[in-house]
């Protein structure tokens, strides 16, 4: 009996959980280059996995994992947005290191640097891409590879990663951007194309995570229902004993 | 209590914002020089239960992580510099800029602003003024016995008089910004220079990075009704669907609740 409570408890605790993170989906369906977190549903797999190792008692543990399919490129007509289509991100420079993003909607800023939302720079392949104060915004032109160019002549180009196998290290710091530990070094990244005057939309599809926020809410229900049969079982047992 | 509660109402205020915006877009469709706004959304910091690649056991680490994050909020709203529409009006005092540039405008209180806004006006001392009755910078007077008034492509205003001889009184000079999405909203179709929008370059029009001037048409509106009306409806869906997650949250808490009796 403790045995089964354990149970209901971590499994509803992991749905509480699960929930929470359909919820954060659901927020951010309209967030540029924003890359939907899925729970893993194998976990029944998983935790016999760990049954076996640590003897528990069937407590199911949830994992995330974040979905990096390509969410679809819409047209936004500003020239400082950019859509990257395939496996890609570009890189922002920030005070504590380098930070991936796949949201392209970017600025200049006094200094004619490209800089995202929050005024980090933007990496280019060598350096800040700085755009001469001569140059009109009308006038900047990004080819499909990253390149700027800028009234005819080029400027810079953006720094375009990839991570391959590794891709599942990367953790999300907020604010449109991931990050990976130390030890694991970029690749140039290939095979992508650069869509100026786009921008990427979320990969969340509402219909999907709607389905998944009823099933999550029925399993919920179908736990607490299972405590108050325990509850009630165990009242007529102790009537019994009672007299 | 759920932590998909206050998410939930960060997706909604979001959303809330995204319709404000567009609810503005829209009714600034007939606006002259009007540039669209566009709302930029990020995601908030995340809560990390699990790292990725934690050890479970020994021998066993798990695949990927657990975070969860806290929903979202609308990082910026930015303007669309992209063109609007010419319409051909024929009135001589009605500009048009083809390209990068604002015209400067002076205010009662000396202020410079900035405007896309080329309906222009002669007010009662020939004075060339913004609809709103502000000087345009450099300022330009036409003397009351003109008979016509023509403005060239580089903004050189032309005056002929009676007896047909033309001379120019002034050139209407542009500004240009390296981050035009910085300027700030002042109404009245004006917009001022802040320390995102960087300093104001003055040229003449035609120059490089500068847009040409076109005398006789106005700049419409960028707004294209159908792609709001879209926007419009993805963000009333997205409002709904953030609140249906309350809905179903709150239900699971009932049968929570109805569990102790």
């Amino acid at each position: 009996m403790p045995d089964t409570i354990a149970q209901i408890r971590s499994s509803v605790d992991s749905l509480t959980e699960q929930f929470d993170i359909i919820a954060h989906n659901l927020a951010n369906v309209s967030t540029a280059g924003y890359k939907r977190r899925c729970t893993v549903f194998s976990r029944l797999l998983d935790s016999q996995l760990r049954n076996s190792a640590t003897g528990s008692n069937g407590e199911v543990a949830l994992d995330g994992a974040l979905d990096f399919s390509q969410g679809d490129i819409v047209e936004t007509g500003r020239r400082l947005d950019f859509a990257i289509y395939g496996k890609g991100f570009f890189v922002v420079e920030t005070p504590g290191g380098q930070l991936y993003t796949r949201n392209g909607v970017f600025h200049i800023n006094q200094n004619g640097q490209i800089v995202d939302s929050d005024g980090r720079i933007i990496a280019g392949q060598a350096g800040p891409i700085v755009i001469p104060s001569t140059i009109g915004v009308s006038q900047i032109h990004v080819s499909t590879d990253g390149t700027v160019i800028g009234d005819g002549t080029v400027i810079g180009s953006f720094r375009l990663v990839d991570f391959g196998d590794n891709e599942d290290k990367l953790v999300s710091a907020g604010a449109n951007c991931f990050q990976v530990p130390e030890d694991i070094q970029p690749a140039v990244a290939e095979n992508v194309v650069v869509k100026q005057a786009y921008k990427e939309a979320s990969n969340v599809k509402m219909m999907d995570e709607l389905v998944n926020m009823i099933t999550v809410s029925r399993l919920y229900e179908a736990n607490m229902n299972f405590v108050s049969a325990q509850k009630e079982a165990s009242d007529s047992i102790m009537e019994v004993a009672m007299g | 209590m759920l932590r998909a509660f206050s998410t939930a109402a960060t997706g909604m205020t979001a959303q809330q914002t995204m319709v404000d915006v567009i609810a503005n877009n829209l009714a600034n469709v007939n606006t002259i020089g009007f540039k669209r706004s566009q709302t930029d959304f990020q995601d908030l910091l995340y809560i990390k239960l699990r790292e990725s690649g934690a050890e479970v056991a020994s021998g066993i680490n798990t695949p990927g992580g657990l975070e969860i994050g806290s929903g979202v909020r609308v990082a910026s709203t930015v303007k669309v510099f992209s063109p609007g529409e010419f319409q051909n009006t024929g009135r001589k005092l009605d500009i048009a800029i083809r390209g990068d540039g604002f015209l400067q405008v002076t205010l009662p209180n000396g202020d410079i602003k900035y405007t896309r806004d080329g309906a222009l006006q002669l007010n009662a001392n020939g004075q060339l003024v913004t609809t709103t009755g502000y000087f345009i910078e450099p300022a330009i007077t036409i003397s009351t016995d003109a008979v016509s008034v023509d403005v060239g492509k580089d903004g050189s205003v032309n005056v002929t008089d009676a007896t047909g001889t033309s001379s120019v009184v002034g050139t209407i000079q542009l500004v240009r910004f390296p981050n035009p999405s910085g300027l700030s909203n002042e109404g009245d179709n004006l917009l001022a220079e802040t320390g995102a929008s960087g300093t104001a370059t003055t040229g003449t029009a035609g120059e490089s990075g500068f847009g040409t001037i076109q005398s006789g048409f106005l700049e419409k509106s960028n707004v294209q009704m159908v792609t709001e009306l879209v926007n419009l409806i993805t963000a009333q869906r997205a409002y709904e669907i953030n609140s249906r997650a309350i809905m179903v949250g709150d239900e699971m808490l009932k049968t929570a609740n109805n569990m102790v009796r």
